[in-house]
């Protein structure tokens, strides 16, 4: 199925701002797979996703709850939360 | 936890605002303090008991409790060096040597620090550990030299201990406060302070079924509190802790019921964090994830320990960006923590100077 251009734009996003929060220098939004896992493959800790939980949390006016981590393993499943937040 | 259930800090009004996290950052101090905390925000610690081996015997001692104390010690270099390339590997950044009394094993610790460079060792400060050793290292001090004679066996030991350790950066004293020691801090603070030495605050946390002397009770708690208070206003040179630290280890309730403890035996999730990378190896070089934490052993709702706190609380960072003066006092206590762990770290002012509640 072809991903619509707002899921598109949401994920770049996303992309940009985990690169900008967690200071990596080898990958760019482009480049950045949506599917990569983020604690797996990318080695990202609790801290680092906190941080990032709390810049997504200002950009989208959404709240994500403590408990919703493990739900947001990798760009896209975070694109996805947030959708449904913002619908919800 | 309920604003109601608090007793000895009053709920401020924090009114109703909603603040956004960049508004938090907003104030140019607290972005700085900000920025320089969360450079450390890769430390992922385990510990490790380094030996079974002890130059004296404390009472209350978290060591020998439980079966951990059965441990066959593995002295055996390559054993180590071979653990330490192992954790590198599986993302651990950080490590604890602890238990028994690590200076026994000095040249184990050697080749620790040789894999991997960032690290503290628990030590009760009577035996030099080599400088070689570039690992923070805590010295426990339980009161002045007649109560450690009489708690710890030990003739002298301040004494012994600032001759090992003054003027070493590595050194930082830990004063851990019993129900039975707590105005002997004055003292032990005027000798800290004359041999300008760096001192934290540890709260004595009962091991599984301990009911002797030492044990806490709401009163002195309260009063550890208050000379907790009175020192860190004192001796603001040497102290390294925070009006927040002090909430939150004198606070009626512990630590996992104010935070929840992040460790594995308090925390069974493995999706991130400490449930998923944090292990507590035994001298024997094995681990038991049903009793991982960095205090084994102790009764959980007791602890109010020092090593506990600066892992449970800092994990809690989202839960302290609800208004400036809470998210001051994560900061304060970060801040803290890393000037404690971490080598080279210099602690910052405190940026907030109230008794702020738990969120």
């Amino acid at each position: 199925m072809l991903m619509s251009m707002n899921k598109k734009a949401l994920i770049f996003r996303i992309a940009e701002i985990i690169i900008l929060e967690l200071k990596l220098e080898e990958i760019t939004p482009e480049t950045f797979d949506p599917d990569l896992d983020l604690v797996d493959e990318l080695g990202v800790d609790s801290m680092d996703l906190a941080t990032v939980v709390l810049v997504l949390q200002d950009e989208y006016g959404i709240t994500i709850d403590e408990d919703d981590y493990p739900k947001l393993r990798n760009i896209r499943m975070i694109a996805e939360y947030i959708e449904q937040k913002q619908a919800a | 936890m309920n604003s109601t259930d608090i007793i000895t800090i009053p709920q401020r009004d924090k009114g109703t605002k909603k603040w956004k996290f960049s508004e938090l950052l907003a104030e140019p101090e607290v972005r700085r303090r900000w920025e320089e905390v969360r450079k450390f925000f890769f430390l992922r610690e385990s510990t490790y008991d380094m030996t079974n081996l002890c130059n004296i015997r404390c009472d209350g001692c978290y060591y020998y409790e439980g079966e951990k104390q059965f441990a066959q010690g593995n002295e055996d270099p390559w054993a180590w060096r071979s653990l330490m390339k192992e954790e590198k590997a599986r993302g651990i950044t950080y490590v604890v040597l602890a238990g028994a009394e690590p200076s026994m094993v000095s040249q184990l610790l050697e080749v620790c620090y040789e894999e991997m460079p960032l690290g503290c060792i628990a030590t009760n400060g009577f035996k030099f550990i080599p400088e070689s050793v570039g690992y923070k290292i805590h010295i426990s001090v339980w009161g002045n030299d007649e109560t450690s004679l009489r708690v710890r066996r030990a003739k002298n030991l301040l004494s012994k201990q600032i001759d090992n350790y003054r003027g070493d950066p590595r050194a930082v004293f830990v004063y851990t406060f019993t129900r039975e020691n707590i105005d002997e801090v004055y003292e032990v603070m005027n000798t800290i302070a004359a041999n300008d030495c760096k001192i934290t605050f540890n709260v004595f946390s009962s091991p599984v079924g301990y009911t002797g002397p030492l044990r806490h009770n709401k009163d002195s708690l309260d009063r550890t509190r208050e000379v907790m208070l009175d020192i860190l206003s004192r001796y603001t040179g040497n102290v390294l802790f925070s009006p927040y630290s002090v909430v939150a280890h004198t606070h009626q309730y512990g630590l996992h019921s104010l935070y929840g403890c992040s460790y594995p035996r308090r925390n069974p999730s493995t999706d991130i964090g400490l449930g998923r990378s944090f292990r507590q190896y035994r001298a024997d070089l094995s681990w038991d994830r049903d009793a991982a934490c960095c205090v084994p052993d102790t009764d959980c709702e007791e602890c109010r320990h020092y090593a506990a706190g600066s892992a449970v609380v800092t994990a809690r960072l989202y839960r302290h960006v609800t208004d400036p003066d809470t998210f001051k006092s994560w900061l304060d206590y970060v801040d803290t923590y890393l000037a404690v762990w971490v080598m080279g770290y210099e602690k910052g002012n405190n940026l907030c100077h109230g008794m702020i509640a738990p969120p």
